[in-house]
Parts: C-alpha cells; structure tokens; sequence
C-alpha cells in the first residue's frame, strides 16, 4: 500500500463519512418516525428520487439551492400522503404499496427529467459553510464543522427526534398508535391521523435526502441516482432499533466503512476490489450481529387499523 | 381460493377483451421496400440515451449516419435501460420479428443473448461491443479503449503538477479494463514518476459514489482525472467543482457539461463503425466480422478542449501529437495488460 | 353457491376497475410524454396475449417469478420477511453454473438434478445466514438480507470475471463477465420452437404444487405457520422457533437459488451478469398479489409477468421514454393492492353508489 496515511487523509475520510452518512441519516430517521406509528414505508427509495429531481430541477430554474430544499419537502410530503391514503386508508398491504411506491417515484423522477430537462446538466448546490470558531478546533473542526446546511441539520435532527418521539404529546401518541393502536384508540387519539403525520414527515425527510443527493454531493441529476441508498436507510432504521441514536451510530458506521475503503483503494490495495466494496455492508451486519440489548419492534408494524379488531 | 379463483377468472377476461383490442403489425417480416432502399436499425441501450458517455456516444453516432445518408434512408428505433438480459432479449427478438435490418445491441453482456437469437434470423445483421466473439450474423465490434487511454495517460502525467492522476473506474470489466490499462501505461511513459490513482465504486451507475471517489482521490492529491460508463459525469463535477483540477473524458467528447473542465476526450467515431456495418451489408456479409475501432482508421478520435489549449503544456502535446501518429501508423501497439 | 359467485364476480369487477384507474392516470402522463394513450395501452394489454412470441416471452419471466414468489411465500407464513431473493438467486446462479461448467461429460440424467440440487443449497446457504443471524443474533432479517444483496453482488462480479470466466474470454484482454456456456446436455428443453419457453415453466408449477402441500400438509410446514401466525404462542406449545426461522429462510433462499439454476439452464445457458434481473424484487409483489398462497401466486405471476412485458413492448411501439414503463408499473401495483379495500368494505361501495345516483342510505353498513 503505497502511500502514508497522513492526518489529512484521516480527516478527508471522516469528513467524507459524514457528508456521505446525511442521505442515509435523513431518510432513515424519517423511516424511524413512520415505522413508529406502525406503518413501515417501502417506498422510500422511490421518495428519494422524486426529491432529487424536484430539489434539482427548482435549483436550476430559480438559482437558489434553498428553494430546492422546500420543493424536495414538498415533494415527499405529497408521496407520503399517496402511501398514506393507500396503506393506512385503503388498509393495502404495506410491502406491496411501498414497492410500487417505489416504482412510480423511480420512472416519474426519470421521465420528468427526460421531458423537462433532458441532457446532463450541472446546478450550483449548496455550498459548505464553515460554522465560526468551531471549525477552527484541529482535526474536529474540518470534520464536522465544514459542511453544508443539510449536514448540520440531519446532525441535529439526531437529538431533535428523540426529544420530540420522547418528550412531547404527538411523539407519546406515535408510539403508542405504533405499540397498541387499540389503546390508543380508545383513549381518543386518531389512529389514522398519526399514521398520515407520520407518513408524510418521514417522507418529507426521504424527500430531502434525495435532494441531498442533487444539491448537496453531486450536483446533477442523472436516473437512479439514489443507486439503492433508500433501502440501506431502511435497513438502518432496523439497525438502530428505531432509536436515532442507533440510526446515526448505523448511518456513520455504514457511511465511515465506505469512505474508508474507497481510501483504502486510492492507495493501492492488493486484493479483488470487490471485497473492499462490501466493507460497509459486511461491517454492518457485524456491528448488529455482536451488539447487545432487546430487540423489539414497534408492536403493530406493518398492521393496518381496524377499529373492533385486535388491530 | 376464492381469491385464486378470480385472479384466474381476471386472466381471462383479460385475454377475451385484448383478443379483439388493437395489434400491432409484430408478426411476420415486413414486406421490403420496393422504393426507397432504406435500413432500418434498431438500438438496444443497457442504460439512457443521455448518459453523456458510452450510450449517448452510439447514438450520436447514428445521428450522424442519419444526417449524412439522408433521414429517409436510414431509420433508427432505441429501446433504453435494457441492462436486465430477459427484457434484452425480448427487445432484441422483437426488433428482428418486426423486420429490422441491423440490431446493435450496444453492451458486452448481449453477447449471449445474441448468439442465442441470431440462430433464428438469419437474414438480420446483430452488432455488439465491446467483445470479439462473432458469428456469422454477429459483428463484435471492440474499441481499443486502451490507445486513447495511453494518450490522455501521457497528456495527464506531462500536465499534472502534483505528479498524481486519478482513475475512477465503475467495476473491473469491459472497457473499463481496457481504458484503464491504456491510461496507466500512458502515465508511466509519460513521465515516470507520476503516480496513479485507482479506485472503483463497483457499480455502472452511481453517480454520486463516483463523485465521492474523484474527491477522495482528489484529497490524495490528484489533480487530473479519468474514467469511464455513464457514472464517469459524476466524477467530472466533482473535479469541475476544485479549481486546478481537470478530466478526461473517454467514449465521448463530455467538454459540453464541463467546458473549464475537460481537457481532452478520446471520442468514438460510431458513424463510421455502423456506415462500414450497413455497406457490409450490401455486400452480402452479415456478420463474422471482428470490427476494431482504433486509431488506424480514424474510429477513435482525440479531441481537445480549445478553451482549454493553454493549460496543456506544449511539450507535453507534442509528445502526445506524435505518439498519436505512431499509433495510427501501427509502429506503437498498446496491448491490454491486466494485473 | 351463487353468492359465491357473486364475490368472484365482485373482485373480478374491483380488479378491473383498479386497472382501468391507474390506465387512467397513466394517461396524463402518456400525453405529457405526448404519445398516445389508446395505441399505448392497446400495445401494453394485446402484446403479452396476442401472439405466440408474447405468451411465451410471459411465460418465461413466470417462471422464476414462480419460483422467487413460492419462496416469498414461505418466509412470509413463517413470520420472516425476505428481501434477499435478489442475491440468493445469484447465489444460487453461480453454483448451478459452477458445477455444470466443471463437469462437462456427466449425462444430463444425473448433471441436472446435481445443478439444480446446487442451484437450490447455495441460495439455502446464503438465505439461512441470515436466518441464523436472526434466529442467534437477533439481527433482524430485513437489515441482514439487503445487505447481503449487495455482497452477493459483488462477490458474483468478481467470480464471475475472475476464477469462473470462460476461458474464451479470459484470453481475450477485456473478456465479458461471464461463465462457459453450460455442457449441452443439460439445457432445458425448448417447449416452443423459436422461442425461449422451457422446460422450467414445468418445474416451477409442479415445485407450486409442492411447496402448497408442504406448507399444508406436512407437520413440519404445519408448524412453520404457526411460528408465522404468532411465535410466543409457538414456543409456549414447544415448538422450537429458532430453528424454524432459520428453515424458513433456508426453504426461500432455496427456491431463489433454483430461479437462478433454471435461469441458467434454461434461458441463458451461462451465468452472466444481470441474471437475476430483478425478479428478487418482482418476486415479492408475485406473492403478495397471489396472497400468499402457493396456487395463488401461479397465475400472480403470469399477470405480473404480462405488465412487465407488456409495459415493455410499450416502450417501443410508442417511442416513449423507458421510465414510463415503471410509472405504469407503479400505479397499476398501487391501484391495485389499494382495491382489496373495496372488496372488504361493501358498505364503502354502497355509499359510493348512493353519493353519486343520489339514492337513500339506508343504515351505515360494514365498516
């Protein structure tokens, strides 16, 4: 391996770790929300595609990368009322609805492209802010505080999720439609309308991890652009025990593992360099694999509510 | 079973109502052209039509063979995102019931498929590439990806101020093994101690791990970079986003998304491989031919960006100028050497 | 008898309303795309029934829908989701082909039943790891198996243009990623002439009719749905789950694998890349529509068979751009899981009919 592993590689690659982990991070907390109201959303790939072209495609017309962002929410807050009305309205068979989600997201996405856009095209995305004195501390600094807005917001949505699933009145609501919507329901909180709330933020926030994707790492738009990241946030959300602590520890650990190996490879490796591409995906599984703690899962995922019946 | 029962009893119904709906005039070859010779080709894509890389370059390419012979004597049908082989297969069988002269099935992964529905039409020309198995209705058509690559190599590693170039690669196969193996023997000839820099994402299409890939080799102090399939785009912005920094394109000239960008692109002459494809043809040949682009007959060309003419050093352009002429003239050969 | 009819009739009816719902919003988008919508769907609906190219070409994406779906249909009764037919079957792609490429001269008597016997353990083997995962581990299956997915990936990639390529290719400098063809004797038997139906459609049914009897018929499939039905329930009554959560796994990786042997014996007679073609995928909305049960996927799979060709052929007699294709796709799965709820809700449809004819409701009824 040729090369010195110098700290201003250490920092490019936790740096990229980190910018690398938001996508995942956005979409997987988003996923956490709805899966804790009982609904689990297959779609989210699909979401995130529609949220790329969307934040891509207002970036380009009107310039600001901001704008991109409220589209991108718009975007995902609309899918996530279609998945609502499907899953949690007409009671539809979650994993199918969201699959089809998925389907409908990935060719609209492309097909608005082809028709609107058409032709590789590049936008001016977000730009990195450097947060005052903060980004000055050495090593730390360049790491997390020399990012973009999304970045510094997914990190804060960490905590912010928990506080609101844990603290407030709709989070105990959430959990409990989630737990035993029965109860729940006898108590007088709409079941549905948890559902629907929590469809449509979690969607929103897949929405905003694909613009992410356009407006904050590549800055094009090009098909499939999400390249399966929606269903690794999935998965994350499993990881981290639908707890946003376990989802950024999963997000980081995953996106870490990545930027790592590719490092790995720039250097000079002598092996297949398929097996430093599946680092990520092996490390994860391990990571699971020897953590401890009850696994429970919100109680009436992927069951739809039917008041008189065990729901 | 009721639910059974009546998916079945919907099969049926819908069998009754489209007996009677609409066909299409998919059966049977379509009667010649008494009038106008025309030739029908038609183009089966693995990815889009404007990947701004290996796809877009054949179809611009059939662009031009339309231009040049006359739109009405050239027709041109493209099915994209066929990287699955059924829905290939499909497309392609399809193509050749419907009675298309020449199917270019623009992937190495068709070869099976081909060989698989060339036995049943005989009478239709199938192309692929890049690959050298032929039958005698198949061409394999095969870019000497690896020429150009040694020439932008060279044209890196004399341009290059921090003495490391970059290559981001999709996944080991194809041209990419080409491309990448010419690239690498360029730089060390062209100046012996300039490092490369090579990683692969280990997929044909992700954008923005390709991205990613071009900043972590830029942070390990690449300044010139290259790569190849359809994801290579994401690479280029990554490298348009750092000043200083400059790409090289290979299947098409990409200068038109990055024009501060783009150096230099090695740039695939497809109009001349499909003209020499139809006017086999005529002359009876089907296929059985192993059609090389290279430099020789002028299939591959190197462009340079003219925006860009003063960041090329001139010692290090004439040095190129003139390994491209011993190409052509065969007194170089480049050979494919693998790890 | 005749209300039995009745309900048939209803769901044929809802069914039908759903397509012709999401054929309607696919038509906004087929004008936007400016084609036309009629000569589209015209295409979409005749191409996969009209001729003895569409049936067949259905039939043959059926066949590991089939097979995928049957699996699906298992893991599910068991309480286990599987999202990890994608890698299973190539798992299970590259052994059939390993071992038929190394054994060239054995008579297809006992190559075949030695692929497919191959086939079938390397996607047990990669579908029960991350049944043990979870059964020892507790690392959920759903985490598991689409990471797996990739590595499968990966590690097929690499076999593939590496230790396994064809030796043809492998003197060529940039030889495709593929396998030797596979010895002749064992290819699958063509069924019709000049197309590729084969041979495999057969063992897909019969292995439908197998896995429905086992599942129903036998203590131990028995016993695997009452894991699935509720699993304290199961463990009070001494069932030992765990190691029905790994079988279960195990079963639908198998049956993954085998889509990957027949797919290699019976289409491309080699492994290449891209072989399984997203059918893991696919595989899980064949079972879901076919309900979970064993019979019921058979035709699931057909029809889902028929829109992805169909949907395809659409593509190219209107000259629309291919992500339409997926657009129809998507609605047309959306509409129609979204229809059972019309099914299960007559009072639903009564209040409809009475809203727009302006009849009296008369009581509010079902739910």
């Amino acid at each position: 391996m040729e090369g010195v592993m110098n700290s201003a590689i250490i920092i490019s690659i936790l740096a990229t770790g980190i910018r690398s982990a938001t996508p995942y991070l956005l979409a997987a907390l988003g996923e956490m929300f709805t899966q804790r109201s009982g609904v689990y959303n297959l779609g989210v790939e699909g979401i995130m595609m529609m949220g790329a072209f969307v934040g891509f495609y207002a970036t380009l017309h009107s310039g600001s990368p901001l704008l991109g962002i409220v589209a991108s929410l718009g975007i995902g807050g609309l899918m996530g009322l279609l998945m609502a009305l499907v899953s949690v309205t007409f009671k539809a068979e979650q994993g199918i609805s969201g699959i089809g989600l998925y389907m409908f997201g990935w060719g609209l996405s492309g097909l608005l492209y082809r028709l609107y856009v058409g032709g590789i095209t590049s936008i001016n995305g977000l730009q990195l802010v450097k947060i005052p004195l903060l980004s000055n501390i050495p090593f730390l600094g360049p790491i997390f505080f020399d990012q973009n807005v999304l970045v510094y917001t997914a990190l804060l949505l960490v905590p912010l999720s928990g506080f609101i699933l844990n603290k407030t009145s709709w989070g105990l609501n959430v959990r409990a439609v989630g737990n035993k919507p029965e109860a729940a329901d006898t108590l007088g909180v709409s079941v549905e309308r948890i559902r629907y709330e929590c469809l449509i933020l979690g969607s929103m926030l897949a929405g905003l991890a694909g613009a992410f994707l356009t407006i904050g790492q590549a800055n094009m738009y090009a098909d499939n652009i999400t390249a399966g990241r929606g269903f690794i946030a999935i998965a994350l959300v499993y990881f981290g025990r639908w707890n946003p602590w376990g989802i950024l520890l999963g997000s980081l650990l995953f996106s870490m593992a990545d930027s790592f190996q590719s490092m790995v490879q720039v250097l000079g490796i002598n092996f297949p360099y398929e097996l430093a591409v599946i680092l990520p995906y092996v490390v994860t599984i391990i990571a699971l694999a020897i953590s401890f703690g009850r696994v429970w899962a919100p109680a009436a995922l992927g069951k739809p509510f039917q008041r008189g019946t065990r729901g | 079973m009721k639910k059974v029962l009546a998916l079945m009893l919907a099969v049926l119904t819908l069998l009754a109502f489209t007996g009677c709906g609409t066909t299409t005039n998919k059966t049977a070859e379509t009667t010649p052209q008494a009038k106008v010779e025309k030739v029908r080709i038609a183009l089966v894509l693995p990815a889009t039509v404007d990947d701004l890389a290996w796809g877009q370059s054949m179809v611009e390419g059939l662009k031009a063979v339309q231009k040049t012979m006359g739109a009405d004597k050239v027709e041109v049908a493209t099915s994209e995102k066929l990287g699955n082989p059924v829905d290939a297969g499909a497309a392609i069988r399809q193509y050749a019931t419907q009675g298309y002269d020449i199917i270019i099935a623009h992937g190495s992964q068709y070869q099976s498929v081909l060989m698989d529905i060339a036995k049943d039409f005989p009478k239709t020309t199938f192309a692929y590439g890049s690959g050298f198995t032929t039958a005698s209705n198949i061409f394999a058509y095969d870019p000497q990806a690896q020429e150009g690559g040694y020439l932008l190599g060279m044209l890196a590693a004399m341009t290059s101020k921090t003495g490391t170039v970059g290559i981001v690669g999709p996944m080991e196969s194809g041209d990419a093994v080409t491309y990448n193996s010419g690239v690498q023997q360029g730089v060390t000839k062209g100046k012996a101690d300039v490092k490369t820099r090579v990683a692969y994402t280990g997929s044909f299409n992700d954008i923005v791990g390709a991205g990613n890939l071009a900043k972590t080799e830029m942070s390990a102090g690449a300044d010139i970079l290259t790569g190849s399939s359809q994801q290579a785009v994401g690479a280029m912005r990554a490298v348009a986003e750092t000043k200083g920094n400059y790409w090289l394109s290979t299947d098409m000239d990409q200068s038109s998304a990055a024009p501060d960008t783009v150096l230099a692109a090695q740039a695939y002459n497809w109009e001349k491989v499909v003209t020499k494809i139809i006017d086999l043809r005529k002359q009876g040949i089907l296929g059985g031919q192993h059609l090389i682009l290279s430099f020789a007959d002028g299939t591959i060309d190197l462009k340079f960006n003219p925006k860009l003419a003063d960041k090329i050093p001139a010692a290090a352009k004439a040095a190129v100028e003139q390994a491209k002429a011993d190409i052509t003239s065969g007194k170089l050969k480049i050979a494919v050497i693998k790890k | 008898m005749s209300s039995q009819f009745e309900g048939v009739l209803k769901q044929i009816v809802v069914l039908l309303s759903a397509l012709v719902g999401a054929l309607l919003i696919g038509a906004v988008f087929l004008l936007l795309a400016k084609s036309d919508p009629i000569k589209a769907y015209g295409v979409m609906f005749s191409g996969p029934v009209s001729d003895k190219f569409g049936i067949t070409e259905t039939l043959v994406r059926a066949t590991p829908l089939l097979l995928v779906g049957l699996g699906i249909v298992i893991s599910f009764r068991s309480g286990i989701i599987n999202i990890g037919a994608e890698g299973q079957i190539l798992a299970g792609a590259i052994g059939a082909a390993a071992v038929a490429t190394s054994l060239p001269d054995m008579p297809a008597l006992f190559l075949l039943p030695l692929v497919f016997l191959v086939g079938g353990l390397s996607g047990a083997v990669w579908g029960g790891i991350a049944g043990w995962l979870k059964a020892r581990l507790a690392v959920n299956e759903i985490l598991s198996t689409v990471m797996l997915n990739q590595i499968a990936f990966q590690l097929y990639q690499f076999l593939l243009r590496g230790p396994l390529i064809d030796s043809k290719e492998a003197s060529y400098g940039s030889g495709v990623p593929q396998t030797a063809v596979i010895p002749q004797q064992i290819w699958l038997t063509r069924l019709v002439p000049g197309t590729r139906l084969h041979s495999g459609l057969i063992f897909a049914l019969v292995m439908a009719v197998l896995v429905y009897v086992f599942l129903w018929r036998t203590s131990t499939g028995y016993r695997m749905r009452a894991v699935g039905a509720g699993p304290e329930a199961a463990r009070y009554a001494g069932i030992k789950v765990e190691w029905y959560l790994v079988l279960a796994m195990a079963l639908a990786g198998g049956m993954a694998g085998l889509a990957g042997a027949v797919e290699v014996t019976g289409v491309h007679h080699r492994a290449i890349e891209g072989i399984s073609a997203g059918y893991g995928f696919s595989g899980i909305v064949a079972a879901l529509f076919g309900r979970l049960h064993p019979l019921g996927t058979i035709p699931a799979s057909i029809l889902f068979g028929a829109l992805l060709l169909g949907a395809d052929m659409m593509q190219r007699a209107v000259n629309i751009p291919a992500a339409m294709v997926m657009v129809i796709q998507g609605l047309v799965v959306l509409f129609v899981v979204s229809s059972d709820y019309f099914l299960k809700n007559p009072g639903f449809a009564a209040n409809l009919r009475a809203k727009l004819f302006g009849q009296k409701v008369d009581g509010e009824g079902g739910r």
